[in-house]
């Protein structure tokens, strides 16, 4: 067992808000901010929903030659800005710390240069800004540059758990000591590649996603980020800083070893992801941390079938009476952002004591054992897990926290 | 970065590029200075040319896994297959013993190749045509995934990519990985492959090269002379708590770790206290005269050695040059191209370390020492 994480900061943008607050704000009216079709453009016959940020990022501008990061990176310093203004941190005494930067994408370390490429098959001369932008782009080199930063960079590519690998890795360097402070979470765009990507894979939904339901027929995709500004106990009072914001408490992956695109029929690497997470944990007040002890689970909860029978297995297993919900019928499946978004979303579940409905959720799967909440939902408690899974067999857990509820 | 008392051992080494396969091969263009490139046509209305490159082959791959399971698996994921299995070889654990190992990949572009080959299907057959076979081997995890696979490691999985610096940030990980006790062992190495779109066409936009090169010359810093390589260099490394001695003599201990933006002279000032220095240099103009201002520096002082002529240009190069630094530990023997005038025969050798810029300044240092230690 390790000393608590301390979360001192979240920024959040997706298409459920601008911020955290606008986000949950937004899903315990049930508002679902979803796109028709996507903002590029399609040859599919039914296009495919969407969940578009809406809001104008282009003041995130290179200052020089006119060159402009990809969209992920905008979409991750936005978040990273919003994470370090609520933090408190004066941005200057946090430059002398050893600040590191860890995110999660999939997006935004691709090269999917598509116009270019075209035009380069025929034979044309394109100009070669896609690149350099490309090469520009790292979301965690961005971050760490933008802020003038001095500590390790990585960017994790464990395609839909990096956001909530990248949380925990930052953890690790915490509890490890390499760093002071730690800006953590995740980053992906709308793009066309994966929009196409998963559509060839059957399975993206043509409707708006359902998870856990009878009749879901598969994921709408998003796009957004969220970082945390992570740091240890000694560091927040060294800095004069307010209670945290939250917690991370403990970190756990497994992999499933079975298939590249779908998950271990019995979830096994997911079953071994919470159990590490669990081990790992130590509470605020030092005490190890119990699965009865969890207020509630934001499921990965895509809406594809794989996905949400072998999720529905696992909870049925190890949490049959801890609620549950899935988030993305507000946000669409952000990828390799998606776990630090919902780390975000889970941290300010456990302060506001309440959950939203599972959007989308209709009529209960045979297959699944239990069922999402259908209301908003209000708990007591201050510990919650976060899971995802991801192509590659990857699958990672997070236990977050919040101080004792007053 | 600190630890407490573990040590980190390398048990073994495994490595596939333009100088063959296995580290007997990557000694032997050590020795030599350099491997010799293949030519691969360039063909564009941009003009065609043949160009040299430094490419891997992966028949070796059959020895450990089966033909029919390697059908769907391309080849930059069967370059990271080989790189482990070497490594597990070498360090004589055996592919069935391989459930609590945690497995991190780290590279600087990905399934490129696979990438592209998706793109084509877009472009061919249109949108709703895309092949799903490409879309799914061109996630940047799909060779952690196929490692996980094939050898049923359970633990942990990480995929890493950091451009120049992923080995030094993926290194950090495992080192954390370890040290709080998640797993005893971490596969853990980088991957890149050729590609014809990168590496041909944008290098020869952004930094022209003649062609004619026939090897890298890593220490002229005027010219592009960086010829494109490809490979998987992979390290098993493990937790050794103190005062316990198992197995075998490990290749040595992971002992400095360290990344940043600092200028070349503060990093020659940090860098004296190991017997020599491999410098990621590997002909690309972007990072020669930072390479060239540390050389300034410390050429007087320290033995600098080159190793990219032995495997190429690539972003993850620098985990062939800690393959390397390994060697040299275990041989007692300063391999690679030499600059400056230090002497390079300076046995015994106890500390190495691998220096790489990115070209943007910033740098990874990862140091190695045959004597186990602290972080420095």
């Amino acid at each position: 067992m390790y000393p608590a994480v301390c979360v001192a900061g979240i920024g959040c943008i997706c298409a459920a808000g601008d911020t955290l607050q606008q986000a949950v704000d937004s899903m315990l009216r049930a508002e679902r901010h979803l796109g028709a079709a996507p903002i590029f453009a399609t040859t599919h016959a039914e296009p495919y929903p969407v969940f578009p940020v809406k809001k104008e990022l282009s003041h995130y501008a290179f200052s020089s030659a006119g060159m402009r990061y990809m969209r992920t990176a905008n979409l991750g310093l936005e978040a990273a800005h919003q994470a370090i203004e609520q933090s408190g941190i004066d941005i200057e005494q946090l430059r002398t710390l050893k600040v590191g930067v860890c995110m999660g994408t999939t997006v935004g370390s691709s090269m999917d240069v598509e116009a270019f490429y075209a035009d380069y098959r025929q034979g044309a001369t394109p100009d070669m800004r896609p690149i350099d932008c490309f090469y520009n782009s790292n979301p965690a080199a961005v971050i760490s540059t933008y802020f003038g930063f001095n500590g390790p960079q990585q960017t994790i590519v464990n395609a839909c758990s990096s956001g909530t690998d990248a949380i925990g890795t930052a953890a690790m360097w915490l509890r490890n000591g390499c760093c002071d402070v730690v800006l953590a979470g995740g980053a992906d765009e709308l793009c066309r590649t994966t929009y196409n990507g998963f559509a060839a894979l059957q399975i993206s939904s043509p409707q708006p996603c359902s998870p856990f339901s009878a009749e879901r027929s598969g994921l709408n995709l998003g796009e957004g980020a969220a970082v945390l500004v992570l740091a240890r106990a000694e560091v927040i009072k060294q800095l004069a800083l307010a209670q945290p914001y939250g917690y991370v408490l403990g970190y756990g992956s497994g992999s499933d070893g079975w298939h590249l695109t779908a998950p271990h029929p019995e979830g096994r690497g997911l079953q071994q992801a919470v159990h590490e997470a669990i081990a790992d944990c130590a509470d605020v007040s030092g005490r190890g941390v119990t699965l009865d002890r969890l207020a509630f689970v934001n499921t990965h909860g895509t809406g594809t079938k794989d996905n949400d029978r072998v999720e529905g297995l696992v909870l049925a297993q190890l949490l049959p009476k801890t609620p549950f919900h899935s988030t993305k019928g507000y946000t669409g499946h952000t990828l390799g952002a998606a776990g630090a978004i919902e780390a975000a979303l889970t941290l300010e579940f456990l302060q506001r004591q309440q959950i939203p409905a599972s959007a989308g959720f209709n009529v209960q799967d045979p297959a699944i054992a239990l069922s999402p909440v259908t209301s908003n939902t209000s708990f007591t408690g201050n510990i919650a897990l976060s899971e995802s899974l991801a192509f590659g067999g990857n699958n990672a857990a997070l236990i977050l926290g919040i101080a004792e509820a007053s | 970065m600190s630890t407490e008392s573990i040590k980190i051992a390398i048990e073994g080494v495994g490595c596939v590029g333009g100088f063959g396969c296995g580290h007997t091969a990557f000694v032997s263009a050590l020795q030599q200075g350099y491997a010799k490139a293949q030519l691969e046509e360039k063909v564009h209305p941009d003009g065609s040319a043949f160009l040299p490159a430094l490419l891997a082959d992966t028949s070796r791959l059959t020895d450990f896994v089966a033909r029919r399971a390697l059908r769907r698996i391309d080849h930059y994921a069967r370059m990271a297959l080989l790189g482990g299995y070497l490594a597990l070889e070498d360090a004589g654990v055996p592919s069935s013993a391989c459930e609590k190992l945690g497995v991190i990949v780290a590279s600087g572009y990905g399934a490129t190749t696979t990438t592209i080959n998706f793109l084509d299907s877009v472009i061919d057959n249109g949108d709703s045509y895309a092949s799903p076979t490409n879309f799914s081997n061109s996630v940047h995890n799909v060779a952690a995934a196929y490692l996980s696979m094939q050898l049923q490691a359970l633990g942990p999985s990480l995929t890493v990519s950091q451009f120049e610096l992923s080995i030094c940030a993926a290194l950090q990980s495992a080192v954390c990985w370890l040290e709080q006790g998640r797993v005893d062992k971490v596969l853990i190495g980088a991957v890149d492959e050729r590609n014809a779109l990168l590496n041909d066409y944008c290098w020869q936009r952004s930094a022209a090269s003649d062609g004619a090169n026939t090897q890298i010359a890593p220490f002229d810093y005027r010219r592009q002379s960086a010829i494109a390589g490809e490979g998987a260099a992979f390290l098993l490394l493990s937790r050794r708590d103190d005062n316990t001695s198992c197995g075998n003599t490990p290749y040595g201990y992971i002992t400095g770790l360290d990344s940043g933006r600092c200028t070349p002279a503060q990093l020659a000032a940090d860098s004296t206290a190991a017997d020599v220095l491999v410098l990621g240099a590997d002909g690309q103009l972007a990072t020669a005269d930072s390479y060239s201002r540390l050389a300034a520096d410390l050429g007087e002082v320290l033995p600098l050695v080159s190793c990219a002529p032995c495997y190429g240009s690539l972003p993850t190069g620098q985990a062939f040059d800690l393959i390397a630094a390994a060697l040299m530990l275990r041989d007692q023997c300063v391999y690679g191209v030499a600059a400056g005038s230090k002497q390079l025969v300076n046995s015994p050798l106890r500390t190495i370390s691998a220096l790489k810029f990115a070209p943007d300044g910033q740098f990874g240092q990862i140091t190695l020492s045959s004597q186990a230690g602290v972080y420095a």
